[in-house]
């Protein structure tokens, strides 16, 4: 009873979001999201009928729609890369090395895993799944530590975005790294918890993404190429001031 | 279990992020204001904060071995504590300058899209060790005395050089098209 719970709101802010977003037209602009979010509606929505009227299936059928969204999840990432850091060539370019390397070991893992080892049991598929959420965790950490680093600015719709997919990330990592290590034993607090955290993602980015808030770009007054170019000549000359001097003082 | 503390790890740090992200203020770091502000801090050092000689009279030790050979207990006991106080503010304006530095740097690189990504790595853990290397230099000194660490003022500096020497090279290509010009407008006087 208390999963179909979970489920079901799950399924209903999912809608809400989704209708939301066709009102306030914030699809074309945040196309990658709403992929994602269908996908994982629709995935929810097979998961339960099937749940329904052939529970023996339901094994078969999760893990491929899980990995489905997972890939599909990769679209957050890209929505932070297009929106976040568009305005910063510099760390946009960063940000896309490392994603590409953190996307092609998805990739790898998802095409070549399955081909490497045909008879993949529960166990392996957890193991699985937990090494590329944990990709995306290191992806996403990354991402945050650049934003942090040159101090980029983030509007309110792309924090709750980060701030929603990462918790979810955070707590199915922790949750499927303990069920590698403990086994089946924590099989049923893992089914609780990860579409309880999932319905609060879901909150979190209905909130977030009620209304379209721009992400604040660099003030357009400043003429920064020019500004730039002043400053570099400058800074040089102060960097060559202050390469006699602490030379001199290494000396001294 | 030396894999769950692996990926217990991995899950800590991007708690830790979000965690910040939450927390974080708002306000456009990068802005024209804070870019403005990071030039006047320029500005400020170009003029010349800390001109070489005074660098030298502050740790110099020929100064201490006069005052102590010439003058009575408490002159050398004032002179040790003016000299301790010149000393600490001398650091303190070097922490100052290497963040200006990093301040600018990172306001800059972050929108040009030549942005060298292991350069950018390496500066920013020479700033990071730059800024712990005047952290504790400001300690020795505190605790020993202006003269307590006369290498490892040579060595503060010798690693500031360095930092500056990469930011140098990080930021040269943002130039190359002024250094372009530069160099045509010097070739055309060359040829007048």
């Amino acid at each position: 009873m208390w999963r179909w719970l979970v489920e079901g709101a799950g399924i209903a802010v999912e809608l809400s979001l989704l209708v939301r977003a066709l009102r306030v037209r914030l699809v074309p602009r945040y196309y990658f999201f709403y992929t994602y979010i269908t996908s994982v509606m629709i995935g929810s929505a097979i998961l339960m009928t099937i749940l329904l009227r052939m529970p023996a299936l339901y094994q078969k059928w999760y893990w491929p729609l899980q990995l489905a969204t997972l890939v599909t999840g990769y679209g957050i990432l890209l929505e932070i890369l297009n929106h976040v850091l568009a305005p910063y060539p510099g760390a946009e370019r960063f940000a896309r090395i490392s994603g590409l390397v953190a996307f092609g070991a998805i990739l790898c893992f998802a095409m070549i895993a399955p081909r490497v080892i045909p008879q993949l049991s529960p166990g392996t598929v957890i193991e699985f799944e937990r090494d590329l959420r944990s990709v995306q965790a290191l992806f996403i950490f990354g991402l945050l530590a650049l934003i942090f680093y040159y101090g980029i600015p983030i509007g309110k719709n792309m924090k709750g975005m980060v701030f929603g997919y990462g918790l979810y990330i955070f707590t199915i990592l922790v949750s499927l790294a303990l069920r590698s290590f403990a086994g089946a034993s924590f099989t049923t607090i893992w089914s609780v918890v990860q579409p309880m955290t999932f319905d609060v993602s879901l909150v979190i980015w209905l909130v977030a993404l009620w209304s379209y808030c721009p992400n604040p770009v660099p003030s357009p007054t400043i003429h920064l190429e020019e500004d730039y170019e002043a400053l570099v000549t400058r800074t040089k000359s102060v960097i060559g001031h202050i390469r006699t001097y602490l030379g001199k003082a290494a000396r001294a | 279990m030396i894999q769950l503390i692996f990926f217990l790890s991995i899950g800590a740090l991007l708690f830790a992020s979000l965690f910040f992200l939450a927390r974080r203020n708002s306000r456009p770091e990068g802005s024209s204001g804070a870019l403005i502000e990071a030039r006047q801090a320029l500005v400020a050092l170009q003029a010349g904060l800390l001109p070489a000689e005074l660098v030298h009279r502050i740790f110099a030790n020929e100064d201490w071995e006069f005052v102590r050979s010439e003058a009575p207990a408490k002159v050398r006991e004032l002179f040790m504590e003016e000299r301790k106080k010149v000393a600490l503010l001398w650091v303190e304006q070097v922490r100052t300058q290497i963040r200006s530095l990093r301040r600018f740097h990172r306001g800059s690189a972050r929108s040009y899209a030549r942005l060298n990504p292991r350069l950018e790595m390496e500066l920013a853990l020479s700033f990071a060790w730059l800024m712990s290397a005047c952290r504790l230099l400001q300690l020795v000194v505190y605790v020993g005395g202006p003269y307590a660490a006369p290498r490892m003022v040579g060595a503060m500096a010798n690693a500031a050089s360095r930092a500056c020497k990469i930011s140098e090279q990080s930021l040269a290509f943002l130039n190359a098209a002024q250094l372009g010009i530069l160099s045509s407008g010097s070739t055309g006087q060359a040829a007048s």
